[in-house]
C-alpha cells in the first residue's frame, strides 16, 4: 500500500483534533480533541520513519507519548482543581476573564 | 546485544544538571522536612542552585570551547551560554519576588488549591503559609528552558518545551488571592499551550519527512540537498513556528497572554515575562538561525507581517487597557514584536541586539512586576488602574520607581529600552527590513500613550479614599527591585560591557 | 487491490470516522469511548508499519492509562453522562477553516512528497529501539523522567484539597 496513504489518514486526525478544539467547549472534551492531535503526528512520524528507512521516527513517537502521558497528568489536575473550588469543567463556563 | 553509550561531556551539561539535581533534592525535601522548615529551607537551596548554575556558565564560557554533546542533543556555544547565563541571572531576581513573605502573611501562593472557594477551610488557609513546591517547580522550569536555548535538535526541544511548560501551568494556578481567576488561566493557558505544542510536533513530523533528520545541522543541509517537494519543508516551518510564536506571544497567538498574565500570582508573571521570553526567543533564534537560514527569503515576508500585527496589536490593545497587569501583559506582547524585528533582520546585529534586548526587557519588566506586588490593600494587590491615581503623591519613592520603569519601556534614551529598542531596529535597517522598522517606531510612539497615561495618573491625580498604600517591601522585593531598576539604568547608561558581552558570543555553532 | 489493502482502508476509515465521532458527540463519556477506537486503530496502524514497540506502548498508555484517566477525570468532575447540547461554540466557520486546511494538506501530501519506494527498514521492536535510545538519544529520554516526576508533583500540589 502507497504510504501517502498514511499521510493522508494523519493529515484528516489532525485536522479533525484541531476543528474539535477550536469547537467543543469542555475542556476534557477539547483535551481529548488535542489527543488526537498528538496521535496523528505519531502516525506522521511513524510513516516518514518507515519511508526514510531509520528508526528516528518511531523513537520520536515513543518519546511523545510519554510526554503526552505528563500532559495529561498535568491537565486533568487543573481541571479537577478547578472543579472542586468551583462545580463545572466547561472552557467558557461563568469567565471572570475577558478577551 | 551490546551498544555504546554516546560520549557526555558531564561539564558542558553542568549548569542544568544542577538545576536538575537541586529540584529533585527539592522534592524530597517537601518530602521529608517539617512543614515549618521547608520555606527555610528551599529558598536558600534554589539560590544556592541557581548561583552554582550561573557559576558553570561563567566557566563553560571561560573555557570558549564550543562543543556539541550527549550524542549530539545538547550544543554548547556563545549565544547558547549568553542564553543561559541571562535565564539564570533573571531566575535569580523571579526567584526573590518568589519568595517574598512579608508583604502578605504565608506568601503570594495558597497552601491548598483544591478547597472549595468561600467554605470554612478556605477561610481557615488564608493564614496557612503557602505550598513549598513552588520552589523545585522553578527550578525545573528553569532547567527546561536552559535545554530549550541549547538543543541541537528539534525531539530534544520538544521536550525541553514540555519541561518548562507544565510547570509553568501549575505555578499559575496557584495564586493566593483570586484564586478562581488564577485557576481559569492556568485552564486556559494549559489547553492553548497543548495545542500549539501539537501544531510544533506536527512541524517537527513534517521537517524529519522532508529532512530525514532532526538535528539542526542535517535541516540545514537537507533545506539545499534534499530531493522531497520544498512544501513539505515550509510547512513543517509554518507549524514549527506556530508552537513557537505561542511561546513568545506573538499575534495572533498571545491570546492567552492578558488572561494569563493577569490571573497567575504576580511573581510567577515576572518569571514569565522575563525568563519564557528569553527561552522562546533563543529557541527560535536557533531554529531561524542555524537551521533554516537557508531559506531566510521564505519565512521572513510571512514573519515579518507576523511581526508587524504584533507590534500594532500589541500596542493599541495597550492603549485601551484598564489593568495594570493586563497593560504589562500587552506591552510584552508588543515587545515580542520589537524582538521578532530584531531576530528577523538574520544577520549578526539581529542575533547580538536581539540577545541585548531580552536581557534588558527581562530587568525591565521584572522590577515593574515587583512593584505591581508592592501596591496593595487589605484586598491584596490593587491592579486597577484607576485605583493608582495619585500614588506620586502617597508614596513619591515607588511612584518614581515606577515612572523609570515606565519610560524605559516607552525608550526614552539614557534607559535599557532606548538601547535596546535602537539597536533591533538598526540590525532590522542592516539586513533590509526598513518597512518593519518604520512600523515599529510607529507602534513605539503609540505604545508610550499608555506608559505616559499611568505616569501622568500617578503624579497629576490627588489621592482618593480608596488609593492604596504602597507596601514597604520585604528584603527579597527589594533586593529584586534593585536589581531591576539597577540595570535597566546600567545597560541604558553605559551598556558597553554587556554589548562586548553579546559580541563575543558570537554566533551560533553549526 | 489486494485483501491487505482493503483491510487497511477499512483501519483508516474506522480511525477517522470515530475520530468524527469524538468530534461531534454530544456525550462525553461517548466522546472518550470513540477515542479507544480512534487509538486502537491507530495502533494496528503501527503495527502495519512495522512498528512494533510503538503500537503496544499506544495500546498500553493511550487505550490503558489516558482514556482511562480521561474518564475517570469526566466521572470526578461530574459531568453530565447523558447529552449535554452545550458541548458546541458555533460550528461552521471552525469546519469550514479545517476543511479547508485539511484538503489543502492532504493534497500537499500526495502531490508534494516525492514518495520513495518505501525501503524496509529492521522492524522496531522493543531491543532495537532500546539499543538506538541509549546509542544516541539517551539524554531527552533521562529529560523524560525528569519531566514525569514533575508533573506527578505538581499534580499532587495542584488538586491537595483539605487535610484531615
Amino acid at each position: 500500500m502507497d504510504p501517502s496513504y498514511y499521510i493522508v489518514l494523519s493529515a484528516a486526525l489532525f485536522t479533525i483534533g484541531a476543528v474539535g478544539v477550536l469547537i467543543r467547549r469542555n475542556a476534557i472534551v477539547v483535551f481529548m480533541c488535542i489527543e488526537l492531535m498528538l496521535n496523528a503526528a505519531n502516525l506522521a512520524l511513524i510513516t516518514f520513519s518507515r519511508m526514510n528507512g531509520s528508526l528516528d521516527g518511531q523513537i520520536m513517537a515513543f518519546f511523545v507519548m510519554v510526554v503526552a502521558a505528563a500532559e495529561v497528568v498535568i491537565g486533568l489536575a487543573i481541571i479537577m482543581s478547578i472543579f472542586r473550588t468551583r462545580r463545572s469543567a466547561s472552557v467558557d463556563d461563568a469567565n471572570l476573564l475577558k478577551y | 546485544m551490546t551498544f555504546k553509550l554516546p560520549a557526555i561531556d558531564y561539564l558542558a551539561l553542568a549548569p542544568m544538571l544542577v538545576l536538575f539535581g537541586a529540584a529533585c533534592a527539592g522534592v524530597l525535601v517537601d518530602a521529608l522536612v517539617p512543614r515549618e522548615w521547608r520555606y527555610h529551607v528551599q529558598v536558600p537551596l534554589s539560590l544556592v542552585a541557581l548561583l552554582a548554575s550561573g557559576g558553570f556558565v561563567v566557566a563553560l564560557a571561560n573555557r570558549k570551547e564550543h562543543v556539541v554533546t550527549a550524542g549530539s542533543a545538547v550544543v554548547i556555544d556563545g549565544p547558547g551560554l549568553f542564553l543561559q547565563g541571562s535565564i539564570v541571572v533573571l531566575g535569580i531576581v523571579a526567584l526573590f519576588l518568589v519568595a517574598e513573605r512579608r508583604l502578605e502573611p504565608g506568601g503570594a501562593f495558597v497552601a491548598q488549591a483544591a478547597v472549595v472557594a468561600g467554605s470554612e477551610a478556605d477561610r481557615k488557609q488564608m493564614r496557612k503559609p503557602g505550598v513549598t513546591e513552588v520552589y523545585p517547580m522553578m527550578l525545573f522550569a528553569l532547567a527546561g528552558m536552559m535545554l530549550f536555548c541549547s538543543a541541537n535538535d528539534l525531539l530534544t526541544m520538544f521536550v525541553a518545551l514540555e519541561v518548562f511548560s507544565l510547570p509553568l501551568y501549575l505555578l499559575c494556578a496557584l495564586a493566593r488571592r483570586r484564586r478562581l481567576l488564577s485557576q481559569e488561566a492556568a485552564v486556559k493557558y494549559f489547553l492553548l499551550g497543548a495545542f500549539a505544542s501539537a501544531f510544533f510536533l506536527y512541524g517537527v513530523a513534517m521537517i524529519y519527512g522532508y529532512a530525514g533528520k532532526v538535528d539542526f545541522r542535517g535541516i540545514n543541509e537537507a533545506v539545499l540537498g534534499s530531493s522531497n517537494s520544498k512544501t513539505l519543508l515550509l510547512i513543517g516551518l509554518a507549524m514549527l513556528a506556530i508552537g513557537l510564536l505561542f511561546k513568545v506571544a506573538a499575534v495572533p497567538f498571545h491570546v492567552w497572554t492578558p488572561d494569563v498574565y493577569q490571573g497567575a500570582p504576580t511573581p510567577i508573571t515576572a518569571f514569565m515575562a522575563a525568563c519564557t521570553k528569553v527561552a522562546a526567543f533563543g529557541g527560535l533564534l536557533r531554529v531561524l538561525y542555524v537551521a533554516f537560514e537557508r531559506s531566510s527569503w521564505d519565512f521572513r515576508p510571512t514573519l515579518g507581517v507576523i511581526a508587524a500585527a504584533t507590534m500594532i496589536v500589541g500596542a493599541v490593545l495597550a492603549v485601551t487597557q484598564t489593568d495594570i497587569k493586563r497593560l504589562l501583559a500587552y506591552s510584552s506582547v508588543a515587545n515580542a514584536g520589537y524582538l521578532l524585528t530584531g531576530t528577523l533582520s538574520m544577520n549578526r546585529d539581529g542575533l547580538k541586539y536581539t540577545m541585548f534586548y531580552l536581557v534588558a526587557y527581562g530587568f525591565t519588566v521584572l522590577a515593574a512586576f515587583a512593584i505591581v506586588m508592592l501596591v496593595r490593600d487589605s484586598d491584596g494587590e490593587a491592579t486597577h488602574l484607576a485605583r493608582w491615581a495619585g500614588l506620586g503623591r502617597r508614596s513619591p519613592v515607588f511612584a518614581s520607581l515606577f515612572t523609570f520603569l515606565m519610560l524605559a519601556f516607552a525608550g526614552i534614551p539614557l534607559t535599557s529600552g532606548f538601547t535596546a529598542k535602537f539597536g533591533v531596529f538598526a540590525a532590522a535597517v542592516g539586513g533590509n527590513m526598513t518597512w518593519l522598522v518604520i512600523i515599529g517606531v510607529l507602534s513605539s510612539m503609540i505604545l508610550a500613550f499608555p506608559y505616559l497615561r499611568v505616569v501622568v495618573l500617578m503624579w497629576l491625580s490627588v489621592p482618593g479614599d480608596d488609593t492604596p498604600t504602597v507596601s514597604v517591601p520585604g528584603a527579597f522585593t527589594a533586593a529584586a527591585l534593585f536589581v531591576g531598576v539597577a540595570m535597566t539604568l546600567v545597560l541604558g547608561v553605559a551598556p558597553n560591557q554587556a554589548l562586548e558581552l553579546v559580541n563575543d558570543a558570537g554566533a551560533f555553532l553549526r | 487491490m489486494t485483501v491487505t489493502d482493503i483491510l487497511l482502508l477499512a483501519l483508516g476509515a474506522v480511525a477517522a470516522g470515530s475520530a468524527l465521532r469524538v468530534v461531534t458527540t454530544t456525550h462525553i463519556v461517548r466522546a472518550g469511548l470513540w477515542l479507544v477506537v480512534a487509538l486502537g486503530a491507530m495502533a494496528a496502524c503501527y503495527l502495519v508499519l512495522t512498528a512494533e514497540l510503538v503500537a503496544w506502548v499506544q495500546v498500553l498508555i493511550y487505550v490503558g492509562a489516558v482514556v482511562v484517566l480521561l474518564l475517570f477525570a469526566t466521572m470526578l468532575t461530574r459531568a453530565p453522562i447523558g447529552p449535554s447540547p452545550e458541548l458546541d461554540r458555533a460550528r461552521f466557520p471552525a469546519a469550514l477553516i479545517g476543511l479547508g486546511s485539511g484538503g489543502g494538506l492532504a493534497a500537499l501530501f500526495i502531490f508534494g512528497y516525492r514518495w520513495g519506494k518505501a525501503e524496509l527498514a529492521a522492524p522496531g521492536t522493543a531491543g532495537v529501539l532500546g539499543k538506538e535510545i541509549f546509542s544516541g538519544w539517551v539524554l531527552p529520554f533521562e529529560v523524560l523522567s525528569i519531566l514525569l516526576l514533575a508533573a506527578l508533583v505538581g499534580a499532587i500540589v495542584v488538586s491537595r484539597g483539605e487535610r484531615s
